[in-house]
């Protein structure tokens, strides 16, 4: 049964296989890349609101300001990460002389992001579940502000709820890293051990900083 | 005259001389001893005179009644009516009861014996002395400072300053607002000049006085003496006394964490101590109570304890309850301040802070996605 680009989830094997066939197009993993920005900016908006409750009334116009950039550096993060992504596999797979075009590897990489939108969808979730409960107290001068900015940092590093949210985000780039080992065998046309070490080698050091940072070590 | 008549008078003469009574001799009766049970007489005591008679002459005295009369020592017994004879070289005891019945001092109640055939009579004054020294009695050890319900040695010396021995002394706690072990000391015979001790463990509800009552005997007579200790609480100078510093509030989810040192400034351990956060704070997992446990003197130990609060609170006590070596709980509260509007906790969820649906929900993705990697490479 064929469902489309959905299919790259439970058989990326078959599915780039069948890819290979046709001329790349990043036209679905850049609506990947474009949902997952937006579930980004819509995952701000928490955050947003407790800046809007901390800034005095005369500032509110700022909050709307640092609203919108908020939302679109989380926007344009989707396509960043993509866009890293991609050229980090690129890179690392030269060094086991990979071979194919860049366009292909950022296709492939793009469809590997797939799991990150559900990943990002239940992050969104739980992030509403931790801040809906923040109470904001009034704050009348900047120093407060800092303050309890440094505050929410300690609060949201402890609170398990952020933790289990951060654990489950990991789980899936450990799908999408599954996808990318599949994705950069055949896009840059290596071993399945080779490709296995192209994704392993930055997917698991990104993965060790999440953790190190989960267990409140840096 | 004939030799018959010259012997009958020479026998009627000798029958005359051996059966006819002796003339009354008064002046060989001597009193040998008096005596008194007890000693001394304290006032209104009731005690034995003893009076022993003694016959020194050669012949038997006849003596019709004896008797004792007097102010101040007053005889409580009847006179002895009807003596008799005593016999040449013999003895006899007269026993009186009389009462104290004037001040201090030393008196001379009479002792009178009267002879028959008009031979006059014989008075022996004998010496009483009465003396109402009470034994004393003194608290030679106690706490510097009571406190409710702390349980105090309380140390009773009890002294016999007077002449006689004391019999019987027992010292008993009376009073009410306290609770004392044993709840009565026996000390037994007290020699003149002597002293026993008895130690009370006394353990007060409230400020009251302990009146320690000392009860002795004189003879048959019963006697007291109370020595009130007024028990009024205050602060043990050597009492243990956790003190808090180094304290440090840091925001976290749902609530606050306060860390730092708890340490006993005081004399002495501090035992069970427990650090708590007190009202308004409602205390929260991880660290709702911290147990210490026993800090000695100088001691100090880190705490840690975890607590939410309205959002309105600025600063919420910390409370270190400890108890003393007799289990006596005592509190001591530190107020921490909680950085004014600094701070910025959570709401405690409902399920107490642990996220049962999170658990659950990465449970699931976990298996969802271990399934979907396994089923990826199942298929190639």
């Amino acid at each position: 049964m064929d469902t489309g680009f959905l299919r790259v989830l439970l058989d990326p094997g078959r599915f780039f296989e069948a890819r290979m066939q046709e001329k790349p197009s990043l036209k679905i993993p850049a609506l990947i890349a474009v949902v997952m920005g937006l579930i980004g900016a819509v995952s701000v908006i928490p955050m947003t609101d407790i800046t809007m409750a901390m800034l005095p009334a005369e500032m509110q116009g700022l909050g709307v300001l640092m609203t919108i950039i908020s939302a679109a550096f989380a926007f344009v993060g989707g396509f960043l990460a993509w866009v890293i992504y991609g050229f980090v596999f690129y890179l690392v797979s030269m060094i086991f002389k990979g071979q194919g075009d860049l366009e292909r590897t950022m296709e492939f990489t793009g469809y590997g992001l797939l799991p990150q939108v559900f990943g990002g969808i239940i992050g969104t979730y739980f992030s509403f579940q931790l801040l809906s409960g923040l109470n904001i107290p009034p704050m009348t001068n900047p120093e407060q502000m800092v303050e309890f900015s440094e505050n929410l940092v300690t609060i949201l590093s402890t609170d398990p709820l952020a933790q289990i949210a951060g654990i489950v985000s990991i789980f899936f780039v450990i799908w999408s890293a599954n996808i990318w080992v599949f994705g950069m065998k055949y896009a840059r046309n290596l071993s399945t051990r080779d490709a296995v070490l192209t994704v392993g080698i930055p997917v698991g050091l990104y993965i060790l900083y999440r953790l190190i940072t989960l267990a409140g070590w840096l | 005259m004939k030799p018959i008549y010259l012997a009958i008078i020479t026998l009627l003469c000798a029958v005359i001389a051996f059966a006819a009574p002796a003339s009354a001799a008064p002046a060989d009766i001597t009193v040998v001893s008096s005596s008194l049970d007890p000693p001394v007489l304290m006032k209104g005591d009731t005690g034995t005179l003893t009076v022993v008679l003694q016959n020194n002459g050669a012949v038997p005295v006849a003596i019709r009644n004896a008797r004792l009369y007097g102010s101040g020592v007053v005889p409580l017994s009847d006179p002895y009516p009807s003596v008799g004879e005593l016999g040449a070289g013999n003895s006899k005891t007269f026993t009186f009861t009389v009462r104290a019945d004037g001040g201090e001092g030393t008196f001379y109640p009479t002792f009178v014996l009267d002879f028959r055939d008009g031979a006059g009579s014989l008075r022996y004054p004998v010496p009483v002395q009465v003396e109402d020294t009470p034994l004393s009695a003194s608290v030679i050890e106690k706490p510097d400072a009571f406190s409710a319900s702390r349980t105090a040695d309380i140390t009773v010396r009890v002294g016999n300053p007077r002449p006689n021995a004391a019999s019987g002394v027992q010292v008993v706690p009376q009073g009410t607002g306290f609770s004392v072990t044993p709840t009565g000391g026996f000390i037994g015979a007290l020699a003149p000049d002597a002293s026993g001790t008895v130690t009370f463990n006394l353990t007060p509800t409230a400020e009251t006085d302990v009146t320690f009552q000392v009860v002795w005997r004189n003879g048959i007579n019963t006697h007291t003496a109370d020595l009130v200790l007024p028990v009024a609480f205050g602060e043990d100078k050597k009492q243990a006394d956790p003190v808090i510093t180094n304290v440090e509030v840091t925001p976290i989810a749902g609530g606050y964490r306060i860390v730092g040192d708890v340490m006993n400034a005081g004399l002495e351990s501090a035992r069970s101590v427990l650090v708590t956060p007190g009202a308004p704070a409602t205390p929260i997992d991880p660290f709702r109570v911290y147990v210490v446990g026993t800090l000695d003197s100088d001691d100090i130990s880190s705490f840690e304890v975890t607590f939410t609060t309205d959002g309105t609170v600025e600063e919420i006590p910390v409370v270190v309850e400890y108890r003393d070596d007799d289990g006596n709980r005592y509190t001591s509260t530190r107020m921490v301040g909680l950085g004014g509007t600094m701070a910025a906790p959570l709401e405690e969820r409902e399920d107490g802070g642990f996220p049962v649906v999170g658990i659950v929900i990465v449970a699931l993705v976990a298996l969802g996605i271990a399934g979907a990697i396994y089923y990826s490479w199942k298929r190639t």
